[in-house]
Parts: C-alpha cells; sequence; structure tokens
C-alpha cells in the first residue's frame, strides 16, 4: 500500500530544530528526521531513548572477562611457559591485549547490534525519501496519510514558514518503519 | 547576578588559623624531626603547585582551543593560577632542607658514588636553585601577563568588539608560548624536585605522568570550587551541560593519568632491570603496597567507574564524591613518590597532617582573596553568552 508524505528540507540546524518543536506542538506525527551529522537535541525532542550505550557497557565487560578467562587458560592452565623469568599469570602484560580485544568487542558487537535492531542488513530495499539525506541537508519527513488533509498543509505550511528550503509531497510504497 | 565574589570574615578567619597551624607545625617539626618535616613540607608544596598549574592547563587549553562554555569559569582558573607566586616563595625555602631531602645533595655521598658523579652536573645545588628560579620567574610572568590581559578585558567599552577581540587573540598567543614553556618547564621540574627523590631511578615517562596528575587534579578542585560558588548563588546559570563538561575533563584526564600510571609501571615491571625496579620494590612493601594500590583506586578506578553513565556526569554530588576521592588520591601519589625515597618512614601523624591543612588554609585564602578582587565573570569575553546559554 502507498503511503503520502510531506517532506520538509532544511540546510540550518536551528530552523531544522525549530520546525521539529513547532510540529511537536502541533501533535503532527513525525515519521522520520535525517540529518548530515548527530544532533543531540533531535533525541530530546521525539523522545526518543538508546539503550546502545548500555549494551555497549555490557560487551566491553562480557570483552574484558572472555579476554582474561582466555589468556588465564593459554598461558596458565593449558600451556605454561616460563618467559623472562615472569610469573605464568603474569597480570600487567594482559592489560594491553585486554584493552585493545575490548575496545574491538565493544565496536563490533555495537554495530551489530545497532544493525540488527534497525533491520540493516546488505541489500535492504531502503526507502529514499530524498536524496538530499545522505548528503548536507536537514530532512522532516512528516506522515499526511490517514491525516486530514487540512493537517497534512498545516505540517508543509510550518515547515515553510519556518525556514524550510523546499516542501514537497511524495508517495512512497513498502516503507519500513 | 551578583558580580563580586565578598569573601566572608569567618573565612578569612578560618584559612588564616589554618595557616597559622600549618606554621606552627612546620616550626615544631624542624626542630623535632628536620628531615621527615622537609619531606612533607616537599610533598604538600609541590601538591598545591600542582593545583595551581592545573589551574594554568585549564585557563591556556580553553583559550587556545577558543571553547565557548568555560569562559564565565575563565576567573576561578585565574584565581588557581595566582597562587604559583606564593608557591614559588614557598619552594624557596625549600633550599634551606635540600640536604635532607636529597639524597645527590650531599657531598660524601656523591664522593663514593659513580653514578651520582655521573649525574652531578645537572644535579648540584647552584644549578637546582638557579632552574628553580628561572621557572618561577617564566611562570609568574606569564600568568601576570594572562590575567592583566583578562582584567584588561573588563575595562574595555563593551561597544569596542575589535578591542576585545585583539585581547581575545593577544589571550590565545600568550596561551600558546605558555602551554609550551610550561611542557619543558613542568617536566624538568616534575624531574628536579620529585624524580630526584630517587637519584639512582629514572623514568622517561615520569614528567608527563605527573603533568596529567597536576591537570587532573587542578580541573577537579576547579569544578568543586565552582561547584562551592553556585550553591552560594554566584553561578546562577550553571547547568547539566556545564556540569557535563567539567566531569567529562575529570573523566578523560583521570583515564590519561591512569594511562601513564600503568605505562611505567608495566614497563619497568616487564623490563625487571634491577636499577629501575628497585624503585617499586621499595613500593611494595607490606604497608606501602596498600598506597600503591590506593592510589590507582583513588585516582583511575573510582572516577572511571562512577563519571561513565551520563547521569552521574550530571550529577553534581556524584562528581563531589569523585572530586573527594581525588584529592586524597593525589596527596597518595605523591607521599607513595617521595616519602619512601627521603625517610622511608610510613606515618601520618601531626606534622603530615598538619602542614597539610596549613597549605589548604593558605591556598583557599589565596584563591578566594583574587576571586574577589576581580568581577566574577568576565563580562566582555566575547563566548561570555555561548558559555552562559551553553548546551548540547
Amino acid at each position: 500500500m502507498n503511503k503520502r508524505f510531506k517532506i520538509g528540507i532544511f540546510d540550518d540546524e536551528e530552523k531544522f530544530l525549530s520546525s521539529i518543536r513547532s510540529l511537536k506542538e502541533q501533535k503532527l506525527s513525525i515519521h522520520d528526521v535525517f540529518t548530515p551529522y548527530p544532533v543531540h537535541e533531535v533525541f530530546h525532542l521525539l523522545k526518543r531513548k538508546s539503550r546502545l550505550p548500555t549494551a555497549a557497557y555490557f560487551f566491553g565487560l562480557a570483552g574484558i572477562i572472555a579476554t582474561l578467562a582466555f589468556l588465564y587458560y593459554t598461558s596458565v592452565l593449558d600451556w605454561p611457559i616460563v618467559y623472562g623469568g615472569k610469573p605464568f599469570n603474569s597480570f600487567p602484560s594482559f592489560i594491553v591485549v585486554t584493552i585493545v580485544i575490548t575496545i574491538f568487542t565493544v565496536t563490533i558487537a555495537s554495530l551489530a547490534l545497532f544493525s540488527a535492531r534497525s533491520k540493516l542488513f546488505p541489500g535492504r530495499d531502503n526507502t529514499i525519501f530524498d536524496p538530499r539525506a545522505t548528503d548536507d541537508k536537514f530532512i522532516i519527513v512528516v506522515e499526511s496519510d490517514g491525516v486530514e488533509l487540512s493537517a497534512s498543509d498545516t505540517a508543509g505550511d510550518i515547515m515553510k514558514q519556518l525556514g524550510a528550503v523546499e516542501v514537497m509531497e511524495k508517495e512512497f510504497g513498502n516503507v519500513n518503519e | 547576578m551578583k558580580e563580586n565574589i565578598v569573601v566572608s570574615r569567618n573565612f578569612k578567619l578560618v584559612t588564616l588559623i589554618l595557616t597559622a597551624i600549618g606554621v606552627g607545625t612546620f616550626i615544631f617539626g624542624l626542630l623535632s624531626n628536620p628531615q621527615l618535616t622537609w619531606a612533607n613540607y616537599l610533598v604538600v608544596n609541590y601538591y598545591f603547585l600542582s593545583l595551581a598549574m592545573g589551574g594554568v592547563f585549564f585557563f591556556v587549553l580553553q583559550s587556545i582551543s577558543q571553547s565557548g562554555w568555560s569562559s564565565a569559569f575563565q576567573r576561578v582558573s585565574e584565581a588557581m593560577m595566582s597562587y604559583t607566586a606564593f608557591a614559588g616563595i614557598l619552594f624557596l625555602l625549600l633550599v634551606f632542607g635540600v640536604n635532607d631531602i636529597y639524597h645527590w645533595a650531599h657531598k660524601e655521598a656523591v664522593a663514593l658514588d659513580p653514578l651520582l658523579q655521573h649525574k652531578s652536573p645537572f644535579l648540584n645545588v647552584p644549578f637546582f636553585v638557579g632552574r628553580l628560579i628561572i621557572y618561577f620567574i617564566l611562570w609568574i610572568v606569564l600568568i601576570r601577563k594572562l590575567r592583566s590581559i583578562s582584567l584588561r578585558g573588563d575595562m574595555t567599552d563593551p561597544a569596542d568588539m575589535d578591542g576585545i577581540l585583539a585581547l581575545f587573540n593577544k589571550s590565545e598567543l600568550y596561551s600558546k608560548i605558555f602551554i609550551f614553556i610550561l611542557a619543558i618547564t613542568f617536566s624538568l621540574a616534575a624531574f628536579d624536585w620529585i624524580m630526584s627523590v630517587d637519584p639512582h631511578w629514572y623514568s622517561t615517562i615520569f614528567a608527563l605522568k605527573n603533568l596529567a596528575a597536576a591537570f587532573l587534579h587542578g580541573v577537579s578542585v576547579l569544578t568543586l570550587i565552582v561547584f562551592i560558588l553556585h550553591k552560594r548563588g554566584y553561578f546562577p546559570f550553571l547547568n547539566k551541560y556545564h556540569t557535563h563538561d567539567f566531569a567529562r575533563y575529570i573523566f578523560m584526564l583521570s583515564i590519561v593519568w591512569g594511562y601513564f600510571w600503568f605505562a611505567q609501571f608495566m614497563i619497568i615491571w616487564y623490563g625487571n632491570i634491577p636499577e629501575e625496579t628497585a624503585y617499586y620494590f621499595v613500593r611494595w612493601k607490606e604497608g606501602w603496597k596498600v598506597l600503591f594500590f590506593l592510589e590507582i583506586i583513588l585516582n583511575w578506578a573510582i572516577p572511571f567507574m562512577i563519571l561513565l553513565p551520563v547521569k552521574a556526569s550530571r550529577n553534581r554530588t556524584a562528581i563531589v564524591i569523585v572530586i573527594i576521592c581525588l584529592i586524597i588520591g593525589q596527596y597518595v601519589d605523591l607521599y607513595v613518590q617521595v616519602i619512601p625515597g627521603t625517610t622511608g618512614l610510613l606515618r601520618f601523624g601531626i606534622v603530615e597532617a598538619g602542614l597539610f591543612l596549613g597549605f589548604a588554609g593558605f591556598f583557599a585564602f589565596i584563591v578566594a582573596t583574587t576571586l574577589s578582587k576581580a568581577k566574577l565573570i568576565p563580562s566582555n569575553h566575547p563566548y561570555l553568552e555561548e558559555s552562559l546559554e551553553h548546551r548540547f
């Protein structure tokens, strides 16, 4: 089924943010936003919360424990070798390896979790609302399907009034949540 | 918004009493046990100088990076910087204690020791004192320059944009000069004053570690001062974003400190060369081992674990707990570095406590009176608006 969307394109962060603010005030449902760089305020305005940092913390904890356990197993339990007169469990020399592997674990695992959560995978058919979403523009996508015509026009008016470079209405099929 | 700080009579009285206690303890200590007293005098004197240097670091780094968020707190770092001149006088007194603290200052010890003879062109009393004076002259001149530029900003007409910008650029230029000079002189100073306590031992990362420690503890004390002033109604605009930025500074520097601490320890532990391990061997004996681990727990582990969640980084109570840990941690750090090489006696008695209280009182007195001498908020700073409305 096809859905209709109002798309506002901005080239200024402040105008973009104030548009989101007044769209929220008018209780219009924002489908998605695109920014060229992370803007923290969007998170607060759209009342989104990310649990990714918590997950990353536990990935890190798991990485530390797994690496130290592995090092302990290889150099103390399974194949103890004396080198440099050091004890088998030479903890300080394990630290550097542990730090590096922990960072690696956190990076890869967070990336995998993020992709899984947002259903990103190679070959996914993505809806491209506007090609400039991947460039230097700020984009707000408002759902206008199922909303009264006047409300949809209001969304367009608000965005235009608050400094959108361009406002348009487009129709897309198979839009991902 | 209150423009100037009024230092209450009670505060002045308490800090001056503390200073008097410090002076009393110092004289009492000199009469009863000069070696112990001079060693502890070095510890606390260096402690408060490192806080002042932390203030310098904060100031110059903020100017060089032209950061806006911190410009309203600039005067606090200036007040901390101004303590350096007094620390200089107190350090000059150390000349009388050179024989009690430093092994290399004994002529008969040098005569028997080829390594000390080899180092004697650098480690001798006249050159030591000369270097000390040069460091302090350089620091005091540059600090006075930065302070006067900052104060001139208050006098300028707010409409004179060019004049304000010229002062801003000038401050940045001197900050750039200062950070280079500070990196070299403070490294050498750490070698001179702290590392030469163990003249047979050397570590090339030592200066960096002490530089990071000074910056870390300077910024944490600066944060504490800002929080105290906020509680008394002086920085009404202080919001969670400012708090978060201070917490980030502490968090980042605590990791840097931990990194250097561990780098120094691990290389020596792994290399296992007798003349290097001797340093840690002494610090691993019974009682010292507790302090040795306490050092890394207080300065790295606790700040790291507490400030990791965003919520705690925006919570002033959590940050104050971290700062208290760091204030104790810096003392433990310096104590472990200096005392085993001088008296080698693990104790915390009247001399230690009295000297610390005395210096703390004096430092608080100087910082408070310097703060009260100028406007608390630099009214014509180009980034002031951004600082007041800081958010991210």
